[in-house]
This record gives C-alpha cells, structure tokens and sequence, in this order.
C-alpha cells in the first residue's frame, strides 16, 4: 500500500525540502515506520515515545483527522493521502 | 553568517524563542554572532572547548525534543534522534534541560537530562541516546512529582576524575549519586532541608535542588542551590552544611563556580512565591566554601524585579572569571573580574533560560 504523505515546512528538511513523499504500510504505523527508513528521525518528531500522535501534531488521512491516537489503529490502502500538520496552538 | 575569530569568549543564551550566541575578543565588546531556533525554547547550550563543539537542548513545542551540534556556532546539525524512553515505559521526554559532556574522564561522551525526569548517554555526539535504567530504576521512582518547573533532571555533574563517578539534581526528589558508571545511584540528602515536612525526619526523596555546580578544584565539594538554602557538600561528612548565611535570601534557581577553589556565585530571589530579586539585582559571591559572602552590585539596575531561572547563571572558567547572569525579563549581564563590575551584554532579549560561556580557542 503506497501512500502519499504532505510534510509540513517544519519536517521537509528530512526529505531534503520535498514536501509531498511516499511511503509503504497498512497502518498509519506502518507507514510512518516506512517513512523513517526513508528519512531517519522524521517519526519521532510525528509521535511521542509512547507511538502516539504528539500533543500538538494533527495528522488527516484522505482529509479526515485521526482522532485515534494510535497510529497502529489507522488503516490505510494504496493511493491514500496523509497530511502531517502542526495544531494551531501556542503563542 | 560571519565567523566567530579563534581566541574569542563565547555566551549561549537559551531562551523561550531561540538560542542567541555572543562572541567577545576582550570580554567587554559584544558581538551577537547570530540567533537559532528562532521562535523555539533552548532550555541549555554550551560550547565544550575541550570537545572543539557545542549542544544545543532544541524543545520544540510541537515536534518534540532534540539535542543540535555545532563546531562553529553559527551552523547547527540536528541529532537524528531525540533521547526517548520506551513505549511500554509509558513516559515521553518532553524537555532536554540539559546537555552536558562527559568531562576529562569520559571524553566522547554526551549526557542529557530531561523531563520527565531520567538520564540519557551518547557515544556519537547526540545522534542515539541510550537511557542509564539504573537511575530510572531507583527504588523511589514510582514516588517522584513534578515540581512547579516540572519533573526535571536539571543537573549533570560528571566527576573530572572518574567515568564511574556522577552527581545528577532532580527538581522537588532528590540529588542522586553513582560510582559505578550509573548502574546504581544513591541519594545525597543529609542535611538538606525540606520545610513542607511535617517534621525533620530524613527521608529518601521530596527534596528540592533547584541547581548544582562542582568546585573547579575540588571535585568533591558540591555547592548547591536549594529552594530553601544554599549548601555545599562535606564530602568527608557526607552531608550538606547550609552556607546560605550572608545571603539577601535563601531562596533562588541560579548558581555557578568560579575559576578558583572554594569560588561560588549566587543570586538570592525573594521566596518561591515572588520569584524576583530582592528590589535590585544583586550577585553573591563567596570566596570561601560559603563562610562568607559579598554582595556585589556595582554596574547593575536597580530598582530591579527580575527573575533568573535555574540555568540562568554561568562562569568562563578563565582568570579573571566571567560570569554571566541571563534574565527572563531578556538581560544578560556580565562581569570580567570576577563581579567586582558588572556590564549588559544584551538587552530585550526573548525571555532566557540559560546561560553558559566558555573560551573558544
């Protein structure tokens, strides 16, 4: 299953400035997993130490928001999109 | 990004909104090399001119911690990784508080402290972190609550003669001490104290060191600032003595040595309610282990309400020292004699956190 997913600006210097990258997976898990075979580092920055999406990292797939924050219960097919997003919060 | 000349003086301010590097041929003319990380809190920097590099703690709100590198302080490499605990642990490191090289005895060796409270080491300059389970492990862990700044390990004290042998701070638990490289640690309580105690009793854990720094000479003696004192580590009596007489105010976050034996400074807040020094900014020093100290103020504001936070005071380790004082209402002073003068390097700065300062050679 081969996913499209958007970084934000933030993460794009791990995949040297792409914004738009491709990984493999049938889980949200799988493929940010996949994601940081690719650009090493990039899925510590998606999920805290305990695998679940960070406090402040919104992720949608096809448009829709994870709200389950256990990437291993998201499922996903070939041709989906992933788009990683910083919440607005802060100050 | 012009270059910072060999023979310079270095300063790193961490602060709420990035990291600002400060360079000085003479100690008195200041140039702003740069600032990094802008918009993101820098909890600790230092340069570690025995290393030829400097580590950044990165905290960014949003994608989490990691620790940066730099030869030349004006360019910076991320680590690719981040310390982090294991997922069935259940914690996530929050906050890197602190970064810290091994010393003379472990060069090579990277440590972090962070929170929620644990010990990280790096053998490739922060790119993999591995965690001490021995700290993590102490029996009283299950026991350890946040203070007011958080669960953090703040402080690093690796011993200059000795891999084996380590001091490490935990705000509102305990200090905590190994000598076999970190496999077991032990508290180093006795005669602090803890006035939230219904009584004197000695207990294990529920103490608040708030910073510690190692004598330049003496390895064993530990001078520390505690929330309700200063003390300093008798090594021969395995107890803290409290040296806070002479000071404006038991209380403060900040603390550093000087280049000379039994050298200390401090700078005393009012109370854990306040926060801010005592109507003027004022830095003690001691000359003496704590027997006496000197307020020292000349070149500094007053009226003043400032806070200096924990990693907010730090030396040079040159002859005469420099210290430097960093503020979260964004100043940095500093001296070149040893306090006697007090100058602003900066001014309006973002709220700082930290400071260190260190010769680059």
């Amino acid at each position: 299953m081969v996913v499209d997913i958007f970084l934000p600006a933030a993460l794009r210097e791990y995949a040297r400035g792409a914004s738009r990258v491709q990984a493999s997976g049938r889980s949200l898990e799988h493929v940010l997993a996949d994601l940081d075979r690719k650009f090493p580092g990039i899925r510590q920055r998606v999920l805290a130490d305990t695998g679940q999406i960070r406090e402040y990292v919104v992720v949608f797939v096809n448009g829709d928001q994870v709200t389950d924050g256990e990437p291993a219960r998201v499922p996903v097919k070939d041709g989906d999109t992933v788009h990683i997003i910083p919440s607005v919060a802060g100050g | 990004m012009a270059s910072i000349p060999k023979g310079s003086t270095v300063v790193l301010v961490g602060t709420r909104k990035g990291l600002y590097v400060f360079h000085s041929k003479d100690r008195r003319r200041w140039k702003l090399a740069g600032r990094f990380f802008e918009g993101i809190p820098v909890h600790n920097a230092r340069y570690d001119p025995r290393e030829g590099v400097a580590w950044a703690a990165v905290n960014s709100f949003t994608w989490g911690p990691l620790v940066h590198r730099s030869k030349t302080l004006t360019k910076w490499t991320r680590g690719k990784a981040g310390p982090a605990y294991s997922k069935k642990s259940g914690w996530s490191v929050a906050k890197i508080w602190n970064v810290v090289g091994g010393g003379p005895a472990a060069p090579g060796v990277l440590y972090a402290g962070v929170e929620p409270a644990g010990l990280f080491r790096s053998e490739d300059d922060g790119d993999s972190w591995e965690l001490v389970e021995g700290l993590t492990s102490h029996a009283t862990r299950p026991k350890w609550e946040p203070g007011n700044g958080g669960l953090c390990l703040h402080t690093i004290l690796p011993d200059p003669k000795s891999a084996k042998r380590m001091v490490v701070g935990i705000s509102a638990v305990a200090v905590f001490s190994t000598e076999n490289g970190g496999d077991t640690w032990k508290t180093m309580n006795d005669g602090m104290t803890a006035r939230w105690f219904p009584d004197h009793k000695p207990r294990d854990i529920g103490y608040c060191p708030h910073k510690l720094a190692r004598d330049p000479e003496d390895p064993n003696t530990i001078y520390q600032q505690h929330h309700w004192g200063v003390f300093r580590w008798d090594d021969a009596k395995g107890r803290w003595l409290d040296v806070s007489r002479g000071l404006s105010s038991s209380f403060g976050f900040g603390l550093t040595v000087g280049s000379e034996g039994g050298s200390a400074y401090v700078v005393p807040l009012k109370s854990d309610g306040d926060r801010t020094t005592l109507g003027e900014m004022a830095v003690y020093r001691t000359r003496n282990r704590g027997r006496a100290w000197q307020r020292l103020r000349t070149g500094l504001p007053r009226p003043a309400h400032l806070t200096i936070l924990r990693e907010g005071v730090g030396s040079d380790g040159q002859d005469p020292v420099g210290v430097y004082v960093a503020t979260e209402q964004g100043q940095v002073f500093s001296t070149r004699d040893g306090g006697d003068h007090w100058d602003v390097i900066a001014d309006n700065l973002a709220p700082a956190m930290s400071v260190t300062a260190s010769p680059y050679p």
